[in-house]
Formats: C-alpha cells, sequence, structure tokens
C-alpha cells in the first residue's frame, strides 16, 4: 500500500508540474515566506525549545512501553504469581518518570 | 484596473492543450504500452470456468453479460482490488473527501457562516472538486537554497505513510490489506514516521517558520506517543493479542469501552494530538507561525499533505472504532439476498435474465462495512467538533498534559484492566 500510494499520488505533482506556469522572472519569489520582508540569516538556526530533557525521557519510555507490550499480550497466559515482578518493574518506571518530570521542571538546570 | 492574466492568448492555451494531449499519447504508446505486456508476461493470469483468462479474453467476456460477475469476483479476490479499492486508498479516500467537504461545511455552520456555497447548484457540493483543479494548475515554488530531493518527496512521503496506516485497518470480516499478527505494533511504526517526515519537510525548507513548526511538531507527537501506546495497553490485556481483527473478534458482547473508558479517553486525546488538529494543532497554529510546517508547500504538494492528513484522520478514527467500539459488530440490519434470483432469475415482464455469479458480496461483509463506516463517521464528528469549540493551548501545557496527567491515566487504565481479569469479569471463564 506504501509502494501504491507512491506510484498513485507522484504522477499528480509531475501531471501539475506539467499544467502549471513556470516563470522564473523575479529571484524574491523563491526566497522563504516572511510575510513580505526580505528574510536575513539562516533558515536553519539553532533553536533553543526549551524542552529537551522531555525528548530525553521519551528515548527511554518508549522502549518501556513496547516492553509492557510483551507482557500485556501474553497475560492470559502467564500464571498470576508472574505478575508481581511486572508490578514491581511498573513502580520502578513511575518512580523513575516522577523524578524526570521534577527534574524537567527545575529549567535553570538545561 | 488589473487584469488577472495580461498575456492570455486563446491561441497559446489550444497550442498548450494539443502538446499535452501530444505528449500522453507519445509516451502511452512508447512506455505505457510496452509495460502492460511486460507486466501481463510476468504475473500469474486467473482461471475461470477452466479457461486462463487473458486480456483478450477478458475484453471478450466483459460485453458478455452472464460472464461480467464472475471477472469482478476474480478481480474482487485480488490484492491490487483490496490496496486499490476496498478496504484501501479509495475507499479511504473517499470518506476522507467526504471528511473535507463535511468539516468545511459543519465549521462554517457552527461560526454562523455559510460555508462552500457556490461551486456545484446544492450547497457548494463540488467545492472539493474545484479545490483539487486549482491545487493541480497552480505554480509549485520551491523555496531557494532548499534542499530540493526532500523537499519534493516529502508530501509523497506523507501520503504513503498515512496509506501503510490505512492498509493495517480491518473494515469487515476478512476485508483487510494487510492482516499480520503484530498489527498493533505496525500501527506503532507507521506512526512514528510521521514526526520524521515532519522534521524533514520542515527542515528542508530552509525557511524559519516551517522549521519551528517542525519543532513544536515533533516535541508534540513524540511526546504524546507514550500515552498513545500505554493507553492500548489495556485492550491488549484483556484480549491477548496484537491482530486487529482477533481484537474485532473479541468485543462481539461488550465492545471495550464499556470496560476501559479511561483508556478509550486517552487514546482519544492523544489521537488528537497526533492529528495536530486543535486544541493542540501548535506544529501549524496559522495565527502565530504562518502555517506552521505547511508553510512553504505550494499547489499540489499541499494537496498532496492535506490528502494525507485526512487519510491519517481516517485511520485514527477507524483504529478508535477497531480496538474500543467494536468494529464491525452491529445488529444484522441488511436484509439477505433473494434466493429466487440465484435459482431463477430476474423476471422483467417477457424477459427473463439469469445472471449467476450473484451475490455479489455476502450478508456480512455488507452489515460489517455499514456499522463500520456508521461508527467511524460518528468518531469523526467528534474529531472535528473541538476545532469550532475550543482555542489552541500553549507548549508548556500541552507536554504537562501529555506527560504528567495522561500517562497517570493510562496507568490508571492499566490497572483497572488487571483488576477485571483477576476480579474474574473478563478473560477465561468471565464474560468473554
Amino acid at each position: 500500500m506504501f509502494g501504491f500510494a507512491i506510484v498513485a499520488m507522484a504522477p499528480a505533482l509531475v501531471i501539475s508540474r506539467m499544467l502549471s506556469p513556470r516563470k522564473r522572472s523575479n529571484p524574491v519569489k523563491f526566497l522563504p515566506m516572511e510575510c513580505g520582508q526580505v528574510p536575513s540569516g539562516e533558515g536553519r538556526t539553532h533553536f533553543m525549545m526549551q524542552y529537551y530533557p522531555y525528548i530525553l525521557m521519551f528515548v527511554i519510555f518508549d522502549v518501556m512501553a513496547i516492553f509492557l507490550y510483551a507482557w500485556g499480550s501474553a497475560l492470559l497466559y502467564l500464571p498470576k504469581s508472574a505478575t508481581l515482578p511486572m508490578i514491581g518493574f511498573l513502580g520502578i518506571m513511575f518512580g523513575a518518570m516522577s523524578f524526570a518530570l521534577y527534574q524537567s521542571g527545575r529549567r535553570r538546570i538545561w | 484596473m488589473s487584469v488577472i492574466a495580461p498575456q492570455f492568448k486563446f491561441s497559446e492555451f489550444v497550442k498548450s492543450l494539443l502538446d499535452n494531449a501530444f505528449w500522453i499519447l507519445f509516451l502511452m504508446v512508447l512506455v505505457g504500452l510496452p509495460a502492460v505486456m511486460m507486466i501481463l508476461f510476468v504475473i500469474d493470469l486467473p482461471v475461470i470456468d477452466g479457461e486462463l483468462l487473458t486480456p483478450f479474453l477478458a475484453f471478450t467476456w466483459l460485453v458478455d453479460p452472464t460472464r461480467t460477475l464472475p471477472i469482478i469476483h476474480a478481480l474482487m479476490a485480488t490484492d491490487f482490488f483490496r490496496i486499490a479499492v476496498f478496504p484501501g486508498f479509495g475507499f479511504a479516500a473517499l470518506l476522507a473527501a467526504g471528511t473535507i467537504f463535511a468539516e468545511r461545511k459543519m465549521l462554517a455552520k457552527m461560526q454562523l457562516r455559510v460555508g462552500p456555497f457556490y461551486c456545484g447548484k446544492i450547497e457548494g457540493i463540488l467545492q472539493l472538486m474545484g479545490d483539487g483543479l486549482k491545487l493541480i494548475s497552480k505554480e509549485i515554488i520551491i523555496p531557494a537554497k532548499a534542499d530540493k530531493p526532500l523537499f519534493w518527496a516529502a508530501p509523497v512521503l506523507f501520503v504513503a505513510t498515512a496509506a501503510a496506516f490505512v492498509s493495517l485497518i480491518p473494515v469487515a470480516p476478512g476485508w483487510v490489506v494487510a492482516d499480520i499478527d503484530l498489527g498493533l505494533l505496525g500501527v506503532f511504526a507507521v506512526i512514528g514516521f510521521f514526526p520524521i517526515i515532519t522534521i524533514l519537510s520542515a527542515w528542508s525548507a530552509n525557511s524559519k517558520y516551517p522549521f519551528i513548526g517542525g519543532i513544536r511538531a515533533l516535541f508534540q507527537m513524540v511526546s504524546f506517543e507514550i500515552p498513545l501506546i500505554l493507553s492500548l495497553l489495556g485492550v491488549v490485556m484483556l484480549t491477548g493479542t496484537l491482530n486487529l481483527s482477533e481484537i474485532v473478534e473479541s468485543q462481539s458482547a461488550f465492545p471495550w469501552i464499556v470496560f476501559l473508558p479511561i483508556g478509550a479517553i486517552v487514546f482519544f486525546i492523544t489521537m488528537l494530538a497526533e492529528l495536530e488538529r486543535i486544541p493542540f494543532d501548535l506544529p501549524e497554529a496559522e495565527s502565530e507561525i504562518v502555517a506552521g510546517w505547511l508553510t512553504e508547500f505550494s499547489g499540489m504538494m499541499y494537496g498532496l499533505v492535506q490528502l494525507g492528513t485526512y487519510l491519517k484522520l481516517y485511520a485514527f478514527a477507524a483504529l478508535f472504532v477497531v480496538l474500543f467500539l467494536g468494529g464491525w459488530h452491529g445488529p444484522m440490519v441488511v436484509p439477505p439476498f433473494p434466493y429466487e434470483i440465484i435459482t431463477e432469475g430476474i423476471t422483467m415482464g417477457p424477459v427473463t435474465a439469469q445472471i449467476p455469479g450473484l451475490p455479489l458480496f455476502t450478508q456480512e461483509m455488507l452489515n460489517g462495512t455499514f456499522w463500520f463506516v456508521l461508527k467511524t463517521v460518528a468518531v469523526i464528528f467528534f474529531i472535528l467538533l473541538p476545532r469550532g469549540v475550543f482555542p489552541r493551548i500553549r507548549v508548556d501545557m500541552l507536554l504537562n498534559l501529555g506527560w504528567t496527567k495522561l500517562i497517570g491515566l493510562c496507568f490508571v487504565n492499566i490497572f483497572i484492566a488487571l483488576g477485571l481479569l483477576y476480579a474474574g469479569v473478563l478473560g477465561p471463564g468471565g464474560l468473554q
């Protein structure tokens, strides 16, 4: 389906390119959009988003969430005693997450 | 007074049309027909009634009404039909187009406007077609110093990824493009591609507004991916499978929203965030950063991104239906196919027509599709509704919501599922 969509949708761009006018009269036209101003400086600047700790947390807790699926899909076939270590794992992860959130709230250290 | 096209000449216009027609014919003859022949040389042709169906024979049979339906049956059994037409691209694109039109009309009514009105005689019903024609005939402007290959590839990749998401959705019993055992993990894998495409296109444009929008999209999608994944864990725990068709089968008595309402609500909120819809439309905030990461897209590239966005919307709504609302299950409302037509044929006056190959679709499939589409449309309505009601929220509010409140609710949901399982309400020996 991925390939089908590429094969079906790429011609739309080609047809559009064939139909549409192409005038290279004005170099200002090809400048990046800045509401009519002539842009100054680089387009790909260093932009401080201030929320970098969330990205770091994502790297860890996304993997955790996927690991939980390995347990969750097999839960019906496991003995009930196998749930206790998983609860412990969840507790550790919950604690780690709350500590990370607490740290990410302290903006001065970032 | 300014003229719209001062250098317009009718003769030039006709010449350009003829030029395009010539080149299309030229390429058809030199490339298209040989390509068709080569494909026919390679693929396996189906056997119908003991005869090998060559293209020549197929065209001959198509005009014979008694043999048309078996050919259509054979066509519907192929993978190509599933990918291109029914549970796949055509069906999803139709629903997506309907969604766009319904959204514009509904939003206009909510804001006491009229909405699309003039294009097409009845309530602007041809507005989408007009928009498509406009987009395809507009010039594509690529900003200077942009990374051209990436910039061209991004809209196509966006649509293709959305289509890959659509392919995992089961619509009716047995009607799914890719029925894989790890379907839900496949969904997560596909969802993970959207921020990558967004940030690549934003970076390749070499402009400031797309860059800021792309970074916002990255933050938003990344921080809502964990609540999204965790909120579906309850369903997987109760069903014990990751296959989406089996998850639907498990809801024949109760949809999971009855037992896991918190998971459903959290999934709905994360869905709004992943779709970049109000109140989470920070990546495209049109009143702050021009159009976010879509700023530099023009003409058909923008059209493709819109198509991909609405395909994604359909796929998320369908995923909600599959996981929480019971998919294709519902009371049987489609009447059974009258068997007199199969045995005796249709009698119209003096003529009796025997039509072999009927019925074209089974009763279960029609009923399943009906209920699936009905539920999906309802969910799409609730996705569209906040756009007329809520304002946009700030980035820090968004991240705080995603990381503290929604993840906490996800854990509550997991413990509700565990409690239901171990109290014996659900699972082996329980209700289902």
